[in-house]
């Protein structure tokens, strides 16, 4: 269904509110459209505030008892029956026809985008083998617990091997034993020692920035600095790419992945055009170049709609064959100049920070693949025949707002360990987990280091063992802070025995009665 | 919201709502207090899609989230986060 948006001022939707049911002029042209019973009314620009039921869109012809949204130069005269407050997000909608919504000077034809229905996943436990389950009960009933993992290794060795029940009970019991070994002591340092096994194979990964390296032609940071990158938590990465896979109809067809490939990359005016400024006669004509466009794949008739969105005002744009004329109502030289500054960066196709996509076949998988350079994983998702839920980004401040903490725990963890491989390093996989697990232990992504978790510790001579001395004592005499001496730095500096290992452990007598 | 259901997601472990009842009794087999586990954002993606499956609704702060990952080391895991406001 389609639906009628435009911007106003609260002063009038307030009018409008008390008046309904009332006529309403609007100063644009709004094509009469019977099959729009709807209108929402944004003041903001990002939410809707008011719903009307409207009746009739005809042309204005200075009808009397009628709200008018301004004084003059009014076009359209829209019915409203039934007016009432809504909080909706514009960005529940996209637009069908007409310009953006959020400008003032236009109108838009919208619809509600479709939602898709949240059904939850399946449980993994659930999944288990029987026999597993049984084992991890078992276990469970005598107070001990077994990884699904180890629990799997057990049952497929008594299948493999044919152990019999006694036996297989020894068996068990001689894995908890070793499983209990392995585990870490209490108070042991397990943060020093990640420090440690992942900075130590550090030092012989790479300073430089390779180029090329992955995919064909695409830039990746690895080595080193994309290790920093990811421990820093950086709001976006130095190279951004995503991969994205597709739907099982679309994945085995090389056309259909190129024509995606083409529609993502985003395309700017001037990558298909000329835009020369002439400030004389006060306009700016655009060029099109027809070999350019032709290589980028875009028509000469996608672009004008595009170009109407233009967040200029009072902009004129009249045709002529392979030249757009755009100029201003009452030209000044600053606002040509501000228009030719808008073009210039105006895209015309594509989505919002993908620079470039490539398509290759994996012969692993027997499907193809794209690559990009830059990164927006919600516009990607959203697009048909891509399967979004195998499509990953490195950007793992993104994955945290488009997927989650969780995920973002699973892609530090992912990047890191990837990070680490291909320079040929063996770091256990423990002490990513561990890195990554503190670094969402907020519930955001946090960096390793004065901005992120090394700042925010509990201990201020902790904090100022680390880095600005001066200004952490200095703040906390300010306030009055209070250190419990808890931790280990703080206890190193008054010289107490640190709380690790051995040193936290207090031995208390417990008379026998 | 979106066409896509983030639940579904390859990189994203399974988040269930802990019943109130439960509750207590996972923090006393983990030793812990509500403040002291991992939080997660009430403003999550995935809570937010959480709440819109059908017979949730709304996340309050203080709730518990049980996460079911896939462990590369222990098979499966499973974790708790407390939900926070902001």
């Amino acid at each position: 269904m389609t639906i009628l948006a435009w911007k106003d001022t609260l002063k009038k939707v307030k009018e409008i509110l008390e008046k309904a049911p009332i006529g309403y002029c609007l100063d644009y042209e709004i094509p009469a459209d019977k099959s729009i019973k709807e209108a929402l009314i944004t003041v903001t620009g990002k939410t809707f505030i008011a719903k009307a039921k409207i009746s009739k869109i005809a042309p204005y012809q200075n009808e009397k008892n009628v709200l008018k949204k301004k004084k003059d130069k009014l076009k359209t005269l829209i019915t409203i029956e039934k007016i009432e407050e809504i909080q909706d997000d514009i960005v529940n909608y996209e637009e069908v026809s007409g310009g953006s919504v959020d400008k003032v000077l236009s109108f838009a034809v919208i619809v509600k985008k479709e939602e898709a229905k949240i059904e939850l996943p399946d449980h993994m436990e659930g999944k288990l083998n029987s026999e597993v389950k049984s084992l991890i009960r078992q276990v469970e009933k005598d107070g001990n617990s077994l990884p699904v993992k180890i629990a799997e290794q057990l049952t497929a060795a008594k299948k493999h091997y044919g152990i019999g029940e006694k036996d297989f009970e020894k068996l068990i019991k001689a894995t908890l034993e070793k499983y209990k070994e392995t585990g870490v002591d209490p108070y042991e340092a397990v943060g020093i020692v990640g420090a440690q096994s992942i900075g130590e194979p550090g030092t012989q990964m790479t300073m430089r920035t390779f180029h090329f390296a992955g995919v064909a032609e695409m830039d990746v940071t690895l080595g080193l600095p994309r290790l920093i990158e990811i421990v820093d938590a950086r709001k976006t990465p130095s190279t951004p790419s995503m991969t994205i896979f597709l739907t099982e109809k679309a994945r085995g067809d090389e056309d259909r992945a190129v024509s995606l490939a083409r529609s993502i990359e985003s395309t700017t005016l001037l990558d298909v055009a000329d835009i020369e400024v002439n400030t004389t006669e006060g306009y700016v004509l655009i060029l099109l170049d027809k070999q350019k466009m032709q290589e980028r794949g875009l028509k000469r008739e996608e672009i004008m709609p595009k170009l109407k969105k233009i967040r200029m005002q009072k902009t004129v744009i009249s045709e002529e064959e392979n030249k757009i004329r755009l100029s201003q109502e009452e030209p000044s030289y600053k606002k040509i100049y501000q228009l030719y500054e808008n073009l210039k960066t105006f895209q015309v196709k594509g989505l919002d920070g993908i620079k470039r996509a490539i398509v290759k076949f994996d012969q692993k998988a027997k499907e193809w693949v794209i690559y990009t350079q830059g990164s927006n994983l919600a516009g990607v998702m959203e697009l048909k025949d891509v399967d979004y839920a195998r499509t990953k980004t490195n950007d793992i401040i993104e994955i945290s707002q488009v997927l989650g903490v969780e995920a973002a725990r699973e892609a530090i963890i992912e990047e890191s360990t990837s990070t680490l491989h291909n320079a040929g390093l063996n770091t256990d996989i423990r002490h990513l987990m561990l890195v990554s697990d503190m670094m969402t232990f907020s519930g955001n992504v946090e960096a390793i280091g004065r901005h992120g978790i090394s700042g925010k510790k509990a201990s201020v001579l902790a904090r100022a063992a680390f880095e600005i001395t001066s200004k952490h004592l200095l703040n906390a005499g300010l306030i009055g802070e209070v250190d419990k001496l808890n931790g280990v730095a703080e206890n190193i500096i008054v010289g107490q025995p640190i709380t690790l290992g051995t040193g936290a452990v207090k031995l208390s007598y417990r008379r026998e009665e | 919201m979106a066409k896509y259901n983030i639940l579904m997601h390859e990189m994203v472990p399974e988040h269930w709502l802990v019943p109130v009842k439960e509750e207590e009794k996972i923090l006393k087999s983990l030793g812990v207090t509500k403040g002291q586990l991992p939080k997660i954002r009430r403003t999550d993606p995935v809570i937010k899609t959480l709440e819109k499956a059908p017979g949730i609704g709304e996340i309050v702060p203080g709730r518990i989230i049980e996460i079911v990952r896939k462990s590369r080391t222990r098979g499966i895991a499973k974790i708790y986060r407390t939900v926070i406001g902001e």
